[in-house]
């Protein structure tokens, strides 16, 4: 601390430990960059850091991905707004080298200040950086070009509107693929802060020269931009520009093409109006969802629930119920689990009607799915099930289901189901569930992964929430108490973890009476990691217990596991009677 | 059944180049003819298609008299038909060829499947015969056939979509068409390849376009199709002059993608074998737009994770560079270290061998550019705590040109890597890393005992001095966070917009 009174050289700071071989060092400094222009000040930020930085990208992508981070958030300590442009070069740098991930940061930051930046700024420093980037000799600069027009545009006066047009015209027919794919994908953005005057005459053009395009992947991008261009175009231009594109893809010999298509139907339906929807965008769909390409199939599936929505009911009734009945019996597990996960809304689109009588047996035959992920899918959507088909029918079908997946062999598909446990619970009702799947919730406490039992425990605490203490007291304490006997140490550390996340739901005068006397015995256990977690499970007992008790039965217990031989337990139990004291002294 | 199955291939084939094929009409009112005849034998005619074959071999020669030359039967065999007509019967079998079948369900069209089969051998023997000069026509025909088989798209990639990690070691996905597809490719390939094809007719034919949708084939799963498609790529590339820079452009596109956007190409390895012949052509001295494909394409391709797949080829590539321009070692090198591997040991060790292939061929001048850069990498190699990245890096010395590199220079590398070794002598776990270390300390102190006992103290004083300059760096930062912290804050809606956006 002698050197207390040195002055304070933040730019030299920076400077030697961005020149410091060990990258993290590097790293570190470039993270606080920040804390440097504060202490720098404003202008010398302006006048000293900003042109270091703008010289200094020579470094890892690491250390420039940071930098192109944090000059996205750097308006304030430059001095503001009006100063935004003097952070322009640096990014401009970091827009053109290699790596990806860094020249999409940096286009993220400079729209971020663009956004903020005055009109008459943007048009005298942003449109010639972005010009510049068009003009870039490397295709990267021309990448990072096309997600910036949409920025600049509606500020620019009509001259430059029109070269603008014309420049992103140009990039869209450029030689590079890559080039031209970020121009597909950046379309939808600049159209939307064009005129609907230029929409038709420059934008339409453009989007049909990228259908077009002779590499697939040119084209895929363009599909993806084109339920947002349809947006932003009048209903009739929609239909006569856009819904022909969108037809001719659905039918395209590549399954991505029709992937992609199949993916953006339901946006560009409301783009095109309920008459094209129902003659030429419902026809393209069924055919999608028929497709002999099980990917498709499964993009389709997954909307199969909001096209039903837009459509009349009765439409969907008699030309996309009989797909969905189709698809309930896919040879692709993916496809029946897609559907599985959606289906449930179709019922309210349907009517009851229809729902009991054609919904409801896809239902079931999705629930007895041989298949996990498809049963799952129709669970976790249990709430809305049970709307539709009342409890009783639910309870027979589902329970089945339940069981087999509650021992899956896949542990992340027992962990799903757990995780419904609680829903299940309040949907069902006590009695329901007193018979059927308490033993369940009892038998998960002993799988043999961790997560499970983790889970478990925790299912176990938000019953005893559900339902209340009193039937907690009946339903699981006693089971508990049994178990904490288990000949293997790990299970009777899964006890003591669900009685301490107990403890709380069920109250002060319970976990004295039934708890507490568990975990004091469990405190003589041979095992010392049992014996810290008594410690542990002791020390978050200590709120909820009252001042006697813990002074009477929880201290003692205490004070002798702090005389342990193992370190650890002597080091929990200190830890929690010093919690007890600090509990003492503050009453 | 016979005549039905011809009519049925005549009129999908014909159905699908309509346009294109001024013989069908004539071959509508033939077929009447050729109806007429088998339907004499259609008795007699079991479902062998063997014996079809046969039957209609026999009385091919009686029934089609050689003045019927248009809508000659495309079943016939060549040696079976005068020279004259031979031609006329490649396009007729050509364009039979232009039917694909779905060979997912091996069910449908046996027959009519095991009948193209035949037919595709026999136009591959007739090409590579190479007897008569092919006509405009008939290698427009073989293109469209060539195109039409061909040019097809893969099915998702299910390993990698479906479960991930789970199911790595799956089989790649084949085509079910590949009998077909491999006659094809054959063909196509004797076709390039053959004499009597001119050159400047089929590369009307086989233009951008085509090379493009061939390219994209590179993706596919099956091996044996990407060696098929890197043989005719390479004949491609050396008889059609005019498509040469095209080619190298659209692969080096192919190139950027894999590595700048999806990391995801089965083919890069065989496109790179094509590429490392190329580059030997290269001509003297080398043009700045090939040594823009070393900078700006070869060397990033060493950055995805799956470089193990094509390092072979890729280093094979930089080398012929190297030796074409020895001056290009240097940048060669920087980019290595540029791209030098952060987490996987695999690719490390591969890098350190890539290092060892370059600095072979590499002058004294060159190697003293960047000798400090490398050193510094190498020396973290060194005490790598994977033993395989350590014990590859020790093993340069075994090199004697290396050796032979780094004596001269030793003021300047022996500082680099000393701090290095005297950590694995110090604590390295592994026994072999070990004794290999003490084998080079030794081979280094050897050669400059005064060099390395001046190491050796100059470590000991940057040791003790590292702990203290670490505490400085901390009390530093410290400082200037504590004086920025008693700043007011620049003006007053700005920490809470930072906070914010983080």
């Amino acid at each position: 601390m002698a050197m207390i009174d040195e002055p304070l050289y933040p730019i030299a700071i920076l400077i030697d430990e961005l020149k410091n071989e060990d990258i993290q060092l590097r790293l570190n400094s470039i993270r606080r960059l920040s804390t440097i222009a504060r202490a720098l000040g404003e202008e010398r930020t302006r006048k000293e850091l900003i042109p270091f930085l703008s010289e200094n990208n020579d470094d890892d992508d690491e250390v420039l991905l940071v930098m192109a981070e944090e000059l996205g958030v750097f308006i304030p300590y430059i001095g503001g707004v009006e100063y935004a442009h003097v952070l322009l070069p640096p990014l401009e740098t970091l827009c053109t080298v290699e790596e990806t991930c860094v020249r999409e940061k940096a286009v993220e930051s400079l729209c971020r200040i663009g956004t903020q930046m005055k009109e008459s700024d943007l048009v005298d420093w942003f449109v010639p950086l972005v010009k510049r980037l068009a003009a870039g000799e490397w295709f990267t600069a021309r990448v990072s070009s096309c997600g910036l027009f949409h920025i600049v545009y509606s500020s620019a006066p009509d001259l430059v509107k029109t070269e603008l047009r014309s420049i992103y015209g140009q990039l869209c027919q450029d030689d590079m693929p890559m080039v031209r794919r970020s121009a597909a994908s950046n379309l939808g953005k600049f159209a939307s802060t064009v005129e609907q005057g230029h929409l038709k005459a420059d934008i339409i053009p453009m989007f049909e020269d990228l259908t077009k395009d002779d590499q697939d992947s040119v084209r895929l991008l363009a599909v993806e931009g084109c339920a947002a261009l349809g947006k932003l175009l009048e209903s009739q231009d929609c239909i006569t520009h856009i819904l022909p594109v969108i037809i001719s893809f659905s039918q395209d010999k590549s399954w991505r093409v029709r992937y992609m298509v199949a993916n953006q139907l339901y946006e560009l339906c409301e783009a095109v109006g309920p008459e094209s929807t129902r003659t030429d965008l419902m026809p393209a769909y069924v055919r999608l969802l028929r497709d002999n390409e099980a990917e498709v199939r499964i993009a389709a599936a997954g909307k199969v629930t909001k096209f039903c929505r837009i459509l009349e009911p009765q439409l969907a009734i008699q030309h996309i119920l009989p797909c969905v009945k189709e698809l309930s019996s896919d040879s692709s597990q993916h496809v029946r689990s897609a559907l599985a996960s959606v289906i449930m809304g179709m019922a309210p689109v349907l009517g009851k009607d229809a729902t009991i009588e054609q919904l409801l047996p896809i239902f079931l035959s999705l629930l007895k799915d041989e298949f996990p992920d498809v049963r799952l899918n129709i669970i976790s959507k249990l709430d809305q099930v049970n709307q539709v088909i009342g409890v009783d029918l639910l309870s027979q079908s589902l329970l089945p289901a339940i069981v087999e997946l509650a021992e899956d062999r896949h542990w992340r598909v027992r962990l799903a189901i757990i995780e419904y446990i609680p829903l299940l619970a309040s949907q069902l009702g006590v009695g329901f569930f007193n018979d059927e799947l308490g033993t369940l919730c009892m038998h998960w406490l002993e799988d043999k992964v961790y997560s499970i039992r983790d889970a478990a425990a925790n299912n176990l605490k938000r019953l005893a929430e559900e339902f209340g203490p009193d039937w907690a007291l009946q339903h699981i304490i006693p089971q508990i108490m049994e178990k904490i006997n288990n000949p293997h140490y790990l299970y009777r550390m899964t006890i003591l973890h669900a009685i301490s996340l107990l403890a709380p739901v069920m109250g002060s005068e319970i976990t004295c009476q039934k708890l507490l006397p568990v975990i004091i015995t469990a405190s003589k256990d041979r095992v010392p990691n049992i014996k810290f977690n008594v410690a542990k499970v002791l020390q978050s007992l200590i709120p909820i217990l009252q001042q006697p008790v813990v002074e009477q039965t929880v201290r003692p217990a205490l004070v002798e596991l702090s005389e342990d031989p193992d370190v650890d337990v002597r080091y929990f139990a200190s830890q929690a009677l010093h919690a007890c004291d600090s509990v003492m002294m503050s009453t | 059944m016979w005549k039905q199955f011809v009519r049925k291939l005549q009129k999908k084939s014909s159905k699908s180049d309509a346009i294109s094929d001024p013989s069908c009409s004539s071959r509508s009112k033939d077929s009447g003819a050729s109806g007429d005849s088998i339907q004499k034998t259609s008795g007699s005619n079991a479902a062998s298609n063997r014996s079809a074959t046969a039957a209609v071999k026999r009385m091919s020669s009686a029934v089609f008299p050689a003045s019927v030359v248009a809508g000659i039967e495309p079943l016939l065999s060549f040696k079976d038909v005068p020279n004259q007509e031979k031609q006329n019967l490649f396009i007729g079998k050509l364009n039979l060829c232009c039917v694909v079948f779905d060979f997912n369900d091996p069910s449908k069209n046996p027959v009519e499947k095991d009948l193209k089969h035949q037919v595709l051998v026999d136009l591959v023997e007739y090409v590579s015969a190479g007897t008569a000069k092919f006509s405009e026509q008939a290698i427009a025909a073989s293109c469209k056939m060539f195109a039409i088989n061909l040019f097809r798209v893969f099915p998702p990639n299910n390993r990698s979509s479906s479960s991930g990690g789970e199911n790595e070691d799956d089989e790649p996905s084949f085509d079910p068409a590949w009998p077909h597809l491999q006659l094809v490719y054959d063909l196509l390939l004797k076709f390039i390849a053959s004499s009597s094809v001119d050159a400047k007719i089929v590369k009307k034919y086989v233009d951008h376009s085509f090379i493009l949708r061939l390219l994209d084939l590179f993706d596919s799963e099956d091996p044996r199709e990407r060696d098929c498609l890197k043989t005719i790529l390479h004949r491609i590339y050396g008889k059609f002059m005019v498509h040469r820079p095209f080619i190298r452009k659209a692969v080096s596109n192919i190139f950027c993608r894999f590595v700048f956007e999806s990391e995801r190409h089965n083919g890069i390895a065989e496109m790179l074998e094509v590429f490392g012949s190329v580059i030997s052509g290269f001509a003297l001295p080398l043009k700045e737009e090939h040594k823009m494909f070393l900078w700006r394409v070869l060397i990033p391709l060493h950055k995805p994770k799956a470089v193990g797949v094509y390092m072979q080829q890729l280093t094979y590539c930089v080398t012929q560079f190297i030796e074409k321009d020895p001056k290009l070692a240097s940048t060669v090198i920087r980019g290595l270290l540029k791209y030098w591997p952060v987490t996987s040991s695999q690719k490390e060790v591969m890098f350190l061998s890539e290092v060892e292939e370059i600095l072979e061929s590499t002058s004294m001048v060159e190697f003293q550019k960047i000798m400090v850069p490398l050193f510094q990498r190498i020396g973290s190699c060194l005490s790598s705590s994977h033993f395989q990245v350590a014990e590859r890096a020790l093993f340069l010395w075994n090199n004697d040109r290396i050796v032979s590199l780094i004596a001269p220079n030793r003021q300047v590398i022996l500082p680099c890597i000393f701090p290095y070794l005297e950590k694995n002598t110090q604590t390295h776990w592994n026994q072999a890393v070990l004794n290999v270390t003490l084998n080079v300390r030794k081979m280094l102190s050897e050669m400059d005992e005064e060099l390395f006992v001046a190491c050796q103290t100059k470590f000991e004083e940057e040791e003790q001095r590292r702990a203290a300059a670490g505490e400085m760096r901390r009390i530093t930062w410290e400082r200037l966070e504590t004086a920025v912290a008693a700043m007011k804050p620049v003006s007053g809606y700005i920490p809470v917009l930072v906070s914010n956006l983080r």
